[in-house]
Formats: C-alpha cells, structure tokens, sequence
C-alpha cells in the first residue's frame, strides 16, 4: 500500500515537472513583454511596467493591425477551404473505396515527402507568371490540399458506419446530401481537430509568405516578428510583446477547443 | 441494370470527392516536384544553366558539408524521435487513468507548447541557453557549474539544445495522438491485467505499446519526416553553429540557394536526398510496423 | 439535394469574398494616392536606423518634388537577399522594387549573379564625394552599383570609467597593435577582475576586420580562394586564438548575449564597425563612461593600418524599376547631397555618413555627452577616410562560414593550418560546379 502511495507521488512530481517545463517558456514570453529590452537581456524575471510602453513602440514602428489581419484572414481562409477539399477527398476515398483510389492515396502521400525548400523556386516562379503575388489565393494555394488532412478524414471516416450510407440512399439523399447532411454534423470534432491544425499551420507559416508577400500591405504576423530582429539592435521588449500576441489566437483556439481536438483526433487513430 | 447504373453513378460521385484534391496535389506538389528534378540535372550560377546529367549527384559524395549535415540530422533523428515519442507516451498513459486527479489541467498545460509558433520558441530556448540566460543563472545558483557554460557554441551542446527545443515543441502534440488512441483502448483490458498481476511498467510494454501500434507508427513516420525537413529551430536556435556542427540538410539547400552565390541545380541535387531518404525510412518503418 | 447545395454556395461565397476582401484591400493601397505620378518603392530594413533614413530622405525630397512618394516596405537583409534572388531566378524582376539597400559584402556577388538587374550609376551620381573604400565596394568591373550609405568603418569604443580604474588611459588604446591590446587587456583583467572585449563565438568579425585591416581579402587577384597561403589570415586566426585562450576575450553565443555584455558592464570595450554605438547607448546608465579610439593593427604584416570595415550598406537602383531616373535623382540629391538629411538623422540614429561633406556640418563636430563629451562622428568619419580597399569578391559568404568553421575548429584546439586547409577545400568545391 505505502509502495503504491509513492508511486502516486512520483506520478504528480513527475507531471508537475513535465508542466512546469512545457509552462515555463510561456511565462517568460508574457513577463518579456512587460520589461524593457535591457532588462530582459539581464535576464530579469519578474513582471515590469513597460506593457504600456513596449505595445506604443511596437504599434509605432510597424503596422501590427494590418498584419494581424492579414495573418487571421489568410488562416481562417485556409483553413476554411482546406476542410472543405480535403474532408470531400478523405470520405471520397473511404466510403468510395476501390483499388484506383488506393493507389491514387498512395500516391498523394508521397507528397508528404517532398521538402518545400525543393518547391520553393518552381512555385515562385508559377505564381508570379500567374500573379498571385500579395494575394490570400497566392498564400493559400500550396497548402489548400495537403495529404496529411485527406489521410486524417479518410482515417476517420473509416468508423461512419457504411450503413449509415446505403440507408440514406435508400431515402433518396443525394451522394454530395449524404456528406453534407450525416457526415459532417457527425464528424464535427474531427473537422473540430482538423480545423485546429490546420489553422494552427497556416497561421504560423513563414517560409512561404517570406517568398510571396512582397509588399508591406500583405505583411503577416511571422514576418513582422523576424522583422523586428533584423535591425543592429533589436527590442526585445517589443519582440517579446509581438510573440505574445501572435502566440494568442493560437493559444485561445487550443483552450476553447481542446476537447474537441482530442475527440476528433481519437476518432481518426481508432 | 438499374443497379449498375446506380454503382457507375456512385462511383462516378467518389471521384468527384476526391479529384479537386488531387489536383491541387499534382498541380501544386509535384508539377513544382518534376521541375526541381529537371533543376538538378543542370550546373551554373544564377540563371546560367547547363544540363549536365547526374554530375550534382556524383558531387553530393565529394561535399563534405553535405555529408556532414546528413550526420547531424540523422543524430537528430535517432536520438530525439525515441525519446519524444517514449515521453508522449508515458505521459498519455499517466493522463489516461481516469483516477488521476487535476486530469484536464495538466493534460492542458502538457499539450500547451504546440499552440507556439516554431519561430517564437527557438527564440525562446535560445535566450534561455544564452550566458547570461536562466539556465546558467539556474546551474551556477545550485553550484553545479562555477562559470557560464557556453552552450550554443559547443558542437554537442548545441545539438541538445536544438534537439530539446524540438521535443518541447512535439512531445505535446504526439501525446494528443496516443491519449486519443488510448481512448479507444477497452478499459476492461487493463482491468483483466491488474487482476492477474501485471505492474504498471508490463501492461505498458505488453497492453499499451501493442494495441497502439498504428498511432506509434503513424506518429513515427511523422516525426522522421519533420525532423529531416528541419529548418527554423537550427536557423533561429544556432544558424548551423559552431561551425557546421548543427547545420540541417534543409537549411544547407537554403544557404546554397539565397545565401551563397546561388547553385539552384546542385541544391535541387540536395533536396532530392531528403526525399530519398524520407522515402527510404518511412518504408522501413511500414514494413518493421507491419511485422511487429 | 437544394439545401445542401445551398450550403456548398454559402460555404464558397464565403470563402472567395474573404479572399477577395484580401485582393481590394490591397489594390485600394496602391491606389491611394491619386496625386503622386511617380511612387519609388523602396526595400530595407532596421526601422531605427535605414528606414529612418530613407523617410527622413523622402520627406527632403518631396519639398521640391511633391509627385513623388517613396514607399518604405521593411524587409530583413536576409528576406531581402532571398526576395531577390527568388525573383531574378524565375525571371520576375517587375515584382521587384525601384532600390533597395544592400549589404556591403554582398554587392559583389549579387551584380555578378544578375548584372542585367541593377542600375549602372557612372555619370548620373557624383560619387567622388564618399569614402573611396565604400564606393570600390559598389563597383564591378569599372561600373559603379551602390550608392554608399551606412559606414562601417571600426572603431575600439572603450569604457574610460574601468580602464581607468586599472590605472591606464584611453590614449593608450590609439594607434597599438593587436600584441599591444592583449598585454593591456591582461592588465585590466587583472586590476579589474573584467575581461576586455567579447565576440560571438560562431562569427569570424575579428578575423575579418584584421583582413581588410592589412588590405587582403580572402580571394587572390585571379578571384581564387586564398585561404591555405594567406598568411594574414593565419595571423588573425593566432591572434583571435590568443585573445580568448589569454581570457582578454570571451565568447558569448549569440549578437543578444554579445550587446548584453556592453550593456552589463562585462567588458571593458568592443571593436565594431561604428554603427555598434547606437547599441551602446540605449544603456543610458552608462552615459559618459564610454571613449572611441582607432583599431588595433598587426606588428608584424606590413601594410597593416589601424583602420578597418565591418558591416555598412549602399543603396542600389534596379532595372526593372518604372522610373530609374527619378530613382537616380532622389539618392543623388538627398544621400548623395543634402547635409540636411545627414545632420537629421545622425543624431537619431546614430547613423554615420559616409558621404564627405556632411562631415563638415556642425552636427558632426558637437562632442557627444555619453562619450565623455568627446567629438566621436567627426573621429569617426576621419577613420572612415583610411580604410583599406578590398574586395569582398562573389563567394565572400561561402568563404566567412567556412572561416567561422576554420575558427570554431582553431578555438577547440585544432591546428591553424590544417583548419584553413579544410576551408580552402570547402570553399573551392562551393566555387566548382
């Protein structure tokens, strides 16, 4: 008995470590952005008054409204279209299975593969001819389709009971009222999950938008966070300020939606 | 006959499902793919370029800069993949038992590192492991270190920094796979193992690892992928230092293309190794998946 | 069947007028200005210091030139460096700007790369009027590129209060040798318990400013990489070397933890290219404990100064650009003729000229409070006007990081020659094809 009281007790000291480690950073982050740039390059610690201050100058020198649009419009954009391409494909490929399609899927993974550094040029260069330069169509074009997610949906939509499917045929629903109407209502937290990585992704994207957005109005935010560390002297009171309000959507997006992101991961590793 | 025009319907109705996508992928991925590959059959600076067949895939072999970044990543690889995923799966198993008390808050705290962007955590661990950073502050405090320890300028700290960032980054993410794999576990199972006897530490090895397997090897292949791509952690964290002692595959076709006078054929050469090698592990690691 | 076609729509309008709004929002910008005829688009970074610059510049102009607007997009050197060569390798040179700024040491090679991308500047741009060793930078094969801007001349700003407290002057730090600057830092290190200067360990900037120091470069007149035989460059290994090994230098990781140092009071100096003042003097506790003298030189390599380069950047006009004589006229008659913009943005910035005459403003010679009042830009701008001319050649990157290797190879107790063997071999297999 007293054995098994011990192991609880390493159990939470181990997962308070574990946290405390994974939390941590984050506190850093908040507390350098209430400091000055001197101070946190001291090292200090503790919560400062320069909130105020760090967020004027920050606000100043760059145009952080336009570039946190910028960044949201072109995430939720992404993410938007890319739920609704790669959910058709993955349910596509599983409720409509057959030996071309697996080959197809095959074939899409390999995808998964190949370095962006290697499409970089190309892509530049297919992009430019096709003016989408500055554009959210241009930012989210390569990533619309990724094999990831149509592998996650079909994953998923192997437990939607078959069924479910000849049933809703036999009630005369349309294949597209089938997908629309049954499948995703009941899969919300797989789109739920799918949603957040997704965005997640786009949101933090930056080799990318680095090559594409080349005018000051289409800036985003992972841009204007390495901007700030570009000059012979870098604040970082207001770099830690900036990584803090990137790190926010994100970071409300997780909390709201954690539960759904378990489920819906759960219902694709079955 | 009215059936098979209904089948020839629905399956006319899949490929609708599943073509947009797929097009997206050719167009978008391997289009762009070919074209590197007809990239790396020529030689020349800027836009200057000759065919020259295979020659910058014979010269991969002479590059020791290469070579020596394939080193560094594989290191990467071998060290920071398994005990990633071992973590995320001790933790996924700790926050599995429903007994565990505070379940949703440290299942939360654990899995808070992913909502980071890559950029702003390297920033972060750099600054930690900088002289006058807290880890130093830390060490010297404890009296385990009598001066600064350099850590970013010593070949092998330097890799357990880049490797550390990493896995705070992941280890968050992968237990979210395995929690959710776990779920999906019969309770009962482990309810029958505790009867007959089975430690914590069996029903871990003989329960949990087995009946997980496709989540293991999905995770896996995931993170070999993501860890030969590596890219913004070494550039931000060390930029290759000391030396080239941290350098990435990906980061040497970036310096080969924007930094260095630009070999856009030789760095297509460089890039088509990854996938290679991509491709040749995941491979294994299907097929050693498959048999277990 | 309706109703979810009606989802699809909805979903897709959703989806296109979000993009859409993205694409006017956009066009709306570039069309703001109905007035302006001519907007010069410019690419650089820093927004305290080049981009200061450049609006300060803009603001000069448009008094005689209201129709023109320049367009200020910050984009970091090596973004920049990257935006371009994406864009001049897929032949999309019109998404480019009117200028940019570029590095020093990265002139050579772009003109090289891409000749055809940049304007040529003979006869349209009086640059007898700069330091002669920025105006070689910019030129290639007998055309000028660059319009020189930032200066990078080095100086050794040192901490009057600590040398002082080891019972030495700031005079003793003038016109020494790199032999002489050890001896003095081991005396500070000693009286003072604070070690003399700090450098980021996995950056060759020591080696590099000896070099230019005794007008040599790590490329030999053919463009061949001297590095192996270069015996200046064995010596500024040696003496980068004993620096550290003798405790006068300490290594700090990283440029944050580097400016930490100057800020903390950990060294007692720092050997920069002059633009490193600005850092200094956002610690403003420090105020008055600061002095600049000149750079230390080698003893025994003949032709060496106390005189040197690190960092700096010019201006350069692109091809591609709608309005290169405009382009042209601006740069000539703000960086390249208006004391004006210079005296305005000195102090702000700290931004020193290294077009000549702006030396003359009274701005340059008012002794500056935080150095002890001593008159430090116009001891600045006279060292600019000694520095050796080199030429930084086309893989002057491939050939720093294999210097940065050769050094971090040399720091943990490898041999001189046989870590510079290695770095000739690897730069001259980046040289092959």
């Amino acid at each position: 008995m007293k054995q098994k009281h011990l192991a609880a007790i390493a159990t939470y000291v181990f997962l308070c470590v574990v946290c405390l480690f994974s939390v941590f950073p984050f506190y850093f982050m908040i507390v350098g952005s209430t400091n000055q740039s001197v101070d946190i390059v001291k090292g200090r610690l503790f919560f400062g008054t320069h909130l105020i201050e760090n967020f004027k100058t920050l606000a100043s020198t760059v145009k952080l409204g336009n570039a946190f649009w910028n960044s949201m419009r072109n995430a939720l954009v992404n993410t938007v279209a890319s739920l609704f391409v790669c959910s058709l494909a993955g349910y596509g490929f599983q409720i409509y299975r057959d030996k071309g399609k697996d080959t197809l899927m095959g074939l899409l993974l390999l995808s998964m593969m190949v370095p962006f550094a290697a499409l970089m040029v190309p892509l530049f260069r297919m992009f430019s001819q096709a003016r989408l330069l500055d554009t959210t169509v241009g930012f989210i074009l390569p990533t619309i389709s990724t094999a990831f997610l149509i592998f996650f949906f079909r994953q998923s939509a192997e437990s939607f009971p078959m069924e479910t499917v000849q049933a809703a045929r036999v009630d005369g629903l349309g294949e597209l009222g089938i997908f629309f109407r049954i499948f995703v209502p009941i899969m919300a937290p797989t789109f739920a999950a799918a949603a957040i990585v997704t965005f997640m992704a786009a949101w933090n994207n930056y080799l990318w938008p680095l090559i594409i957005m080349q005018s000051q109005e289409s800036q985003t935010m992972p841009l204007l966070i390495t901007g700030l560390t570009a000059g012979y002297t870098t604040d970082y009171g207001i770099l830690m300020l900036s990584v803090t309000i990137t790190t926010l959507p994100t970071l409300i997006l997780f909390f709201t939606q954690q539960k759904r992101f378990v489920e819906g991961v759960l219902g694709s590793v079955k | 006959m009215a059936k098979t025009t209904l089948t020839k319907k629905i399956n006319l109705y899949g490929w609708l499902f599943v073509i947009p996508a797929a097009l997206f992928i050719f167009i978008l991925n391997f289009y762009p793919m070919v074209s590197a590959f007809l990239l790396s059959l020529q030689t020349g600076r800027g836009n200057n370029l000759k065919f020259a067949g295979l020659k910058n895939y014979a010269r991969l072999f002479q590059d020791e800069m290469f070579l020596t970044s394939v080193g560094n990543v594989i290191t990467y690889l071998v060290i920071q993949v398994p005990v990633m995923l071992l973590l995320a799966l001790v933790l996924a198993s700790i926050l599995n038992n429903p007994k565990l008390k505070g379940r949703g808050i440290f299942r939360t705290l654990i899995f808070l590192p992913c909502a980071t962007s890559l950029v702003s955590s390297a920033m972060i661990f750099k600054s930690f492991f900088s002289i006058d950073g807290i880890v130093n502050t830390t060490l010297m405090g404890l009296g385990v270190l009598q001066s600064p320890m350099s850590w970013l300028t010593h070949p092998i700290w330097a890799k357990f920094v880049i490797i550390l960032t990493i896995t705070w980054r992941w280890t968050g993410y992968n237990t979210v796979f395995y929690l959710a794999g776990l779920q999906n576990i019969d309770r009962s199972v482990y309810e029958a193992a505790r009867i007959d006897g089975a430690s914590a530490s069996r029903q871990f090895f003989s329960i949990t690892i087995p009946l997980l397997k496709p989540v293991i090897l999905l995770t896996t292949i995931m993170s070999t992928n993501g860890t030969l791509q590596l890219f913004d952690e070494v550039r931000n964290i060390t930029n290759g230092g000391p030396g080239i002692a941290t350098l990435s595959i990906s980061q040497y076709i970036y310096n080969l293309s924007f930094m260095y006078n630009p070999q856009f054929g030789y760095a297509a050469a460089v890039s088509y190794a990854i996938l290679v090698m991509v491709a040749v592990l995941s491979f294994i690691q299907i097929k050693v998946g498959d048999k277990r | 069947m309706k109703k979810t076609m009606c989802v699809v729509l909805a979903l897709l309008l959703v989806v296109s007028s979000l993009a859409f709004a993205g694409g006017k929002a956009e066009t709306a910008a570039a069309a703001a200005d109905p007035n302006a005829p001519v907007t010069l688009t410019v690419w650089c970074w820093d927004p305290t210091f080049n981009i200061f610059a450049m609006n300060e510049a803009a603001k000069i102009y448009a008094v005689d030139h209201p129709n023109v607007k320049i367009n200020v997009v910050e984009t970091p050197w090596n973004d920049l460096q990257q935006k371009l060569i994406t864009s001049l390798s897929a032949n999309a040179a019109s998404n480019l700007p009117d200028i940019i700024l570029m590095q020093d040491n990265a002139i050579q090679k772009n003109v090289m790369t891409y000749p055809e991308a940049y304007v040529a500047l003979n006869g349209k741009i009086d640059l007898t009027q700069f330091a002669q060793f920025k105006v070689d930078v910019g030129t290639i094969e007998g055309k000028h590129y660059g319009v020189p801007f930032d200066n990078g001349a080095t100086g050794t700003f040192l901490r009057r209060d600590i040398v002082e407290k080891a019972g030495l002057k700031v005079s003793d730090f003038n016109d020494i040798t790199w032999e002489r600057f050890i001896e003095l830092g081991k005396i500070v290190k000693q009286k003072t318990g604070i070690a003399m200067i700090s450098t980021v360990a996995n950056e060759p900037d020591f080696p590099m400013l000896m070099l230019q120091s005794a007008g040599t470069w790590m490329f030999d007149e053919a463009g061949k990489a001297y590095i192996k035989d270069n015996t200046v460059l064995k010596e500024a290994l040696r003496i980068t070397k004993e620096m550290v090994q003798s405790g006068v230098c300490i290594l700090v990781p990283d440029w944050n933890a580097y400016i930490a140092t100057l800020n903390n009071g950990t060294v007692a100096s720092t050997i920069n290219g002059c633009w490193i003042s600005g850092s200094i003097q956002a610690e403003k506790s420090q105020s008055g404990k600061w002095a600049v003298v000149n750079t230390p030189r080698f003893a025994n390599i003949a032709g060496s100064v106390n005189y040197s380069s690190q960092g700096g950047s010019g201006w350069m006009v692109m091809a591609n650009s709608k309005h290169p004589d405009v382009a042209i006229d601006f740069l000539a008659k703000t960086f390249g003729g208006s004391v004006a913009l210079y005296e305005t943005i000195l102090p702000a910035s700290g931004a020193i000229a290294t077009w000549l005459p702006a030396a003359k403003s009274p701005v340059y010679s008012t002794p500056i409070e935080f150095f002890g009042g001593q008159k430090i830009y116009e001891d600045l701008v006279n060292y600019a006007g000694k520095v050796p001319n080199v030429k930084y050649g086309v893989f002057n990157y491939e050939a720093r990081d294999a210097i940065a290797r050769a050094l971090s190879e040399v720091m943990q107790g490898g041999s001189i020659d046989a870590a510079l063997a290695t770095a000739q071999k690897n730069v001259e297999f980046l040289m092959s094809e």
